[in-house]
């Protein structure tokens, strides 16, 4: 019993010494990797909320809190999102500098509201619209630039990040009407910031 | 020297959020309008009442736009090639899914259309914010307007959408307007469902064509939804019902009156 617990006090105290030498972040594997704050995006006005990174730093999933005000939207709306970014290649600058050429993600956004429905009610026969109204699944290309700093000795790493997407309701419109709909048509930009806790 | 790029950067900048006014959307469900594209019904209606009035009125009627952008670019082509068209009616349906991005991108094809138009609304156009939509970008749900000895009567008859809860069609408005003819003009219901149709409240069926039957001016009514031409005197009551198709089904009815009758033509383009 006192063999165990020595090692694992050994094993405690080593882990306390990775930690003073930055070997491996100090915080719990359950508290987010970052956190981003989003313009537009068909997800909100603004949205912000915590994220994960793999490991290798490529795939980020985020979990977003969007607000569409009544002045910019013509209606007040509320959105959740969860999205997943790939962004396979980075390129280190000077002065800790970097740049992430290409991104790829796709999202699933649900939007509050008794006009929106994930369920159509039972008045319409089964089938009638195919679609939910409330939830919109999306896709988009992007990149991003960042920078690695050390804030309060921790490190730390600020990004800007574009996006150009599209959802399903628009890509399907226009597959099917490609003479008066070009790509520009169904595409919109959005921009945003990461701040990392690596 | 350096101020130059610069200076390109931000007229580029602000060359983008001006010339596109879509370039930022922050949600399906938006009603985002630039004020040329509010109060449609209004002002079709102002252009339609400084048209020459004649013996004869001609009219189009067409419907269910609902994701057909390429075929409407066809109608509206179609449509300049017919001689002494007055307006356009849009039988509902505008858009599929509800979206104000839909009802823009149809109201840029209509209004390339020689001619005003004007809509009626859609089970479509109804769901998630749409009929909020239809609101700021055409107007009420029901109208009327009258042009030379015609009396148009736009009704929403979509009644699945509001649960079959009795509200619509909206019947006692509906009598109302019936009954503001002092001029006995002809008078011609339009909807978007017609009564016979499974998406009409059984309920408000005989209410709403009793209602057309007893007044005699009503000698024909018109409607979409169902995505073919049909036609019939279908409660032996009177009343024509014509049916015009679907811009899917590349095709809508040119409809003439005159004191004292009507003639329906059928097109497809």
């Amino acid at each position: 019993m006192k063999k165990y617990f020595l090692s694992l006090l050994l094993l405690l105290s080593l882990h306390g010494m990775a930690q003073e030498v930055g070997l491996r972040p100090r915080r719990a594997w359950y508290l987010p990797d970052h956190l981003k704050l989003q313009f537009a995006g068909n997800i909100g006005f603004l949205s912000g909320g915590p994220g994960y990174v793999s490991r290798n730093k490529t795939l980020e999933t985020d979990l977003l809190f969007g607000f569409l005000p009544q002045k910019y939207g013509g209606d007040a709306l509320v959105t959740t999102t969860l999205k997943t970014t790939y962004s396979p290649w980075r390129i280190g600058l000077r002065d800790s500098y970097y740049i992430r050429p290409f991104s790829i993600g796709a999202y699933l956004s649900y939007t509050f509201g008794p006009q929106f429905d994930t369920k159509w009610p039972s008045y319409y026969p089964s089938g009638y619209y195919w679609w939910a109204t409330a939830i919109r699944p999306g896709a988009y290309i992007g990149g991003k630039a960042g920078r690695n700093v050390v804030l309060n000795n921790r490190r730390r790493s600020f990004e800007l990040y574009y996006e150009l997407g599209t959802y399903d309701l628009l890509i399907i419109s226009y597959v099917q009407n490609k003479s008066f709909l070009k790509l520009p048509d169904i595409v919109s930009l959005s921009l945003g910031v990461k701040f990392g806790f690596d | 020297m350096l101020r130059w790029p610069r200076l390109g950067l931000s007229l580029g900048l602000a060359f983008l959020l001006t010339s596109c006014d879509d370039l930022f959307q922050y949600n399906p469900n938006e009603e985002t309008l630039l004020d040329r594209d509010k109060d449609l019904t209004a002002k079709n209606i102002a252009r339609i009442s400084q048209l020459p009035v004649s013996d004869t009125t001609r009219f189009i009627l067409m419907g269910d736009t609902q994701r057909w952008y390429d075929e409407c670019e066809d109608f509206v082509r179609s449509a300049n090639q017919q001689k002494n068209i007055s307006f356009v009616l849009h039988a509902g349906d505008i858009s599929d899914f509800g979206l104000t991005q839909e009802f823009k991108w149809v109201n840029e094809i209509m209004t390339r259309l020689k001619y005003p138009y004007v809509t009626v609304i859609g089970n479509h156009d109804i769901v998630a914010n749409g009929s909020a939509t239809y609101r700021k970008m055409f107007g009420p749900l029901n109208y009327a307007f009258s042009f030379g000895r015609d009396r148009f009567i736009f009704v929403n008859t979509n009644s699945r959408e509001y649960a079959f809860d009795g509200s619509v069609p909206d019947i006692a408005w509906l009598k109302a307007q019936l009954a503001d003819n002092p001029g006995h003009q002809n008078t011609i219901v339009v909807g978007h469902v017609p009564p016979f149709d499974a998406d009409f409240d059984k309920n408000l069926e005989k209410p709403y064509t009793d209602a057309l039957a007893s007044d005699p001016t009503v000698k024909f009514s018109l409607y979409g939804h169902q995505h073919r031409f049909y036609e019939g005197q279908f409660y032996d009551d009177g009343v024509n019902y014509h049916l015009t198709t679907s811009m899917g089904a590349r095709g809508y009815m040119v409809v003439s009156t005159w004191e004292g009758g009507y003639h329906v033509e059928r097109v497809n383009f």
